[in-house]
């Protein structure tokens, strides 16, 4: 063939060409796709700090459980757990001298309410101040063996820490190659079981000042008699009074538990886990000992975010509707970028707002005489969970308003117009066609509203109050006016006064861990209600 | 609609729709009061700090001066009000030794190593961010094609973007101020090391309370909003550039370069200062790994001592002068001033991004 001497050209170049690329590729790339790898680096950065925000995270806290299991150890072995059976005791007699003393104020301030003079009413309860008093008094000997008891296994479980620090001292010295030293630090292991005995030697002292308890207890159950109180208030009297023989009968109980308490029962594995998920209690640089129980902190945030949601949810739905289906497209050129520029003011001068002007202001409304039956009113704290709530409602609002306008925008035109041409009105259309077909938008808009105001710090951190309580949730929605702390707001305020690796330390971070798994959570949850919204309009 | 002469007449349910349509607008505008309540109660105590009446309207001591100490005190029946300086140049000219005053912490001088502080974690911290944030933009919206990498790439960043600050500011803490190594001559032995030979170890003991520790912690925060926002721009440059640019036998990257990257980029750098607003507003990742409660002005030399220092920032100035310092009309003036400034800073970049954004989309339009 004539022209089969030109054909192997083009194959020559091609061939050079492909051994020409395959020159530049150090590391079996061409520089094109070490560029494409480049960025696909840079773009899995965004998993690695995922990655490692949990492993760091993982790593400071992870710790905590073993030394919250130490400390709860400890607290077994030195006796502490025994003396605390007695103190629980004490306690609830204090909440029935309480309630006494709650009862005569009510009855007291009833008769002043009544006309009486604050002498004749003072003089008509002096049989139930006698009774209160000797109620109160009952307890004396118990009390005063329960300090005693106190301090002997609080200097138990000292002479154990210092036992654990020249352990430690000592390993950081031979690390440091100062075996000499080490040798000369002294180091005595705190005997338990001899401890324990002289405190359990006490079983018998306490049997005996616990029947003298119950002997006056039931004394001075015995002086309040019908007439130690007007006629409209012997219910409660007796009320009280079975509450008081209720707690007596729970005496033995007590003795029961204290022969049966053994210091060397074993700490089983998971308390240290059940007592930071569900303790009550979050109570640090105690003498006594320290509780990490992230329960009051949990509800502290909830409550905050329930109060700030309350406020948020109508207002930013609201204002969404409005923006998208009734204004003109006048207004709706500026209150959109309007609302949207809030969420721009940084969260601390928000919180300073509260500190400076809000606090005092809402109080201020709260102590109006015309708002006095909303229960909780007047707010005895300036700062408190409602402030807080109000603060970042403010702050939700962009973060709704926008999502939930974006939801309703996309909600396809034809189902409006549908509606329209069977003769709905506007009002109509909107309630029954537009927020039911974008309601899986609106929800992960309230549920991502939700995701900010929880992990929000410094506005409840400023003004949430920062009582570490539950709150009393028997005042009903009196409980939204009351001061609480937060996870956020705890970390925030304790992190700065921590010692590196000590278990407080290592226990903010676990509260760290809660709050980035529930904001994954969140985040899980709003978008698996987003991908079910996509499939019922498709 | 009422024109219409098919129309079903029903004054009632007109009523009941004009009605809640005025609840709803009264609810939008009730937002709206409450965001003029704050910015003017901010601003009306405020301004008497930084602004005054006489030129040049500005009261440049207080942005310019540190923090001092307030001492308030009764001289010769009159009541003066000093900084801490002041006071003792005061005590000596007078050759008084004790004058019985009380001091409020930070209500003197002025904010300036704030702003100093401020400007650079936010200028350490978004350069690092529209690095990385603007090159995961690329890969993912110019080499992607789908797959498991992408998606999970799209759903870290997703997740990334809902993490608390006071998560990234506890990562911070962990990672950058007590873990990251740092090069020095002697093997330190409280913590792991590594030798890197020539006589130098890795010690794995943090950066510190320091600037880097700052950026990084803040860039982290920023990644997902610069990311979004320069997938939003890169997305809005027609695909018939790059389709010109490749069939004319460029490489994919030339064609990003010379084709895409130049028309997005504005767009990128204008809606990424939103992302700027977000990190010089956040208080609670800055609290743990940069900003101290004092700090005097950037005097360290040297390009490392210079990011191994820890600053003062607003932000935390802002919390330290509205917790730590009781309220009263002598404190007032540095807790409304503080954040007035800080508030115009920020709104004002806020507001900058956004002018720009809508400028920028009426001037590219393909």
């Amino acid at each position: 063939m004539p022209d089969s001497q030109s054909t192997p050209a083009p194959e020559r170049s091609v061939a050079l060409a492909i051994r020409k690329e395959k020159r530049f590729r150090p590391l079996g790339l061409t520089a094109d796709s070490a560029i494409r790898r480049f960025f696909q680096g840079n773009a899995a950065f965004a998993i690695l700090a995922l990655v490692l925000i949990m492993v760091f995270l993982l790593r400071e806290g992870a710790g905590f459980f073993g030394q919250n299991s130490r400390g709860i150890r400890v607290y077994r072995l030195a006796g502490l757990e025994y003396v605390d059976i007695i103190k629980g005791q004490l306690d609830r007699h204090a909440e029935l001298t309480r309630a006494a003393n709650a009862l005569r104020l009510k009855i007291y301030s009833d008769a002043l309410a009544k006309g009486a003079a604050p002498q004749a009413a003072t003089a008509a309860l002096a049989g139930f101040d006698a009774f209160a008093e000797a109620l109160g008094d009952a307890s004396e000997d118990v009390r005063s063996l329960a300090s005693d008891l106190t301090e002997q296994a609080a200097a138990v479980k000292q002479r154990e820490q210092i036992y654990q620090d020249s352990i430690e001292q000592k390993a950081m010295l031979i690390r440091a190659g100062k075996a000499g030293a080490a040798a000369a630090v002294s180091s005595v292991a705190v005997d338990f079981g001899r401890e324990i005995k002289a405190l359990s030697a006490s079983l018998p002292i306490y049997k005996d000042a616990n029947r003298l308890f119950a002997k006056k207890l039931n004394a001075s159950l015995a002086m309040a008699g019908p007439q130690s109180v007007p006629a409209a208030w012997t219910p409660q009297l007796s009320g009280l009074k079975a509450a008081a023989e209720r707690y007596a009968a729970t005496f033995p109980e007590v003795e029961a538990e204290l022969a049966a308490w053994r210091y060397d029962a074993p700490v089983p594995w998971y308390r240290s886990v059940t007592a930071f998920l569900f303790g009550r209690q979050w109570l640090t640089a105690s003498f006594w000992q320290d509780w990490y129980g992230i329960i009051p902190l949990f509800i502290g945030s909830l409550l905050v975010s329930l109060i700030a949601l309350l406020i948020a949810v109508p207002l930013g739905v609201v204002a969404a509707i409005y923006v998208s289906e009734v204004a003109g497209t006048g207004e709706k050129t500026w209150i959109k970028p309007a609302i949207e520029f809030i969420a721009a003011i940084p969260s601390v001068v928000l919180g300073f707002f509260g500190v400076a002007i809000l606090g005092q202001s809402l109080r201020a409304v709260s102590e109006t005489t015309w708002l006095a039956w909303v229960p909780g009113f007047p707010m005895s704290e300036r700062l408190n969970a409602f402030t807080a709530g109000c603060l970042l409602a403010f702050m939700a609002i962009p973060t709704i308003f926008s999502l939930a306008e974006d939801a309703l925008t996309n909600v396809p035109r034809h189902f409006k117009e549908a509606s329209f041409a069977l003769g709905a009105t506007r009002l109509q259309t909107i309630l029954r066609v537009l927020v039911p077909a974008s309601l899986s938008g609106l929800i992960s808009a309230i549920l991502l509203g939700f995701g900010r105001v929880i992990g929000e710090t410094m506005v409840v951190l400023l003004c949430a109050g920062n009582r570490i309580a539950i709150p009393d949730f028997t005042q009903g929605l009196g409980a939204f006016f009351q001061p609480v702390h937060t996870m956020t707001g705890i970390i925030a305020q304790e992190m700065g006064e921590v010692v590196p690796g000590s278990i407080h330390y290592r226990a903010l971070f676990m509260v760290g861990i809660v709050l980035f798994l529930l904001a994954l959570g969140i985040n899980y949850v709003a978008q698996r209600v987003v991908q079910r919204y996509r499939i019922s309009i498709g | 609609m009422n024109r219409n002469p098919f129309a079903h007449k029903s004054s009632g349910s007109q009523w009941v729709e004009r009605l809640v349509f005025g609840l709803f607008r009264a609810g939008t505008y009730l937002i709206l009061a409450c965001a003029l309540a704050v910015f003017a109660t901010i601003f009306w105590k405020g301004g008497g700090t930084v602004f005054q009446k006489a030129a040049p309207y500005v009261n440049w001591q207080f942005l310019s001066q540190s923090p001092e100490t307030l001492y308030v005190f009764q001289h010769e029946g009159i009541k003066m009000e000093l900084g801490d300086r002041e006071f003792r140049a005061f005590k000596k000219e007078r050759g008084l030794d004790a004058i019985k005053a009380d001091t409020y912490a930070h209500s003197a001088g002025g904010i300036w190593p704030c702003i100093q502080g401020t400007f650079w974690l936010v200028v350490g911290s978004m350069t690092i961010a529209l690095f990385l944030g603007v090159s995961s933009a690329v890969y993912l919206s110019e080499y992607s094609h789908g797959g498991q990498l992408v998606g999970l790439i799209r759903l870290a960043i997703l997740n990334l973007a809902g993490v608390p600050s006071i998560v990234f500011g506890l990562f911070g803490l962990g990672l950058f101020v007590h873990f990251m190594p740092v090069l020095a001559g002697v093997d330190d032995p409280s913590v792991p090391s590594l030798p890197v030979g020539f006589g130098y170890w890795l010690n794995f003991s943090g950066w510190g309370v320091c600037l880097a520790s700052g950026w990084f912690t803040l860039a982290l925060m920023a990644l997902p909003v610069v990311i979004a926002a320069s997938e939003e721009s890169l997305r809005a440059v027609p695909k018939g550039f790059r389709e010109a640019s490749l069939a004319l036998g460029a490489t994919q990257w030339q064609a990003i370069r010379t084709n895409v990257l130049p028309y997005a980029l504005p767009g990128m750098l204008t809606s990424s200062i939103l992302g700027v607003a977000r990190v010089a507003g956040e208080t609670a990742p800055v609290m743990f790994t940069a900003a101290y409660v004092m700090r005097d002005a950037g005097g360290s030399s040297g390009l490392f001592n210079f990011i191994g220092q820890g600053v003062m920032a607003l932000p935390y100035h802002i919390y330290v002068v509205s917790s730590k310092i009781p309220q009263n009309q002598y404190t007032e003036r540095v807790q409304y001033g503080t954040a007035l400034v800080f508030l115009i800073l920020v709104s004002g970049i806020a507001t900058t991004s956004i002018l720009l954004r809508t400028r920028m989309r009426k001037r590219y339009r393909w």
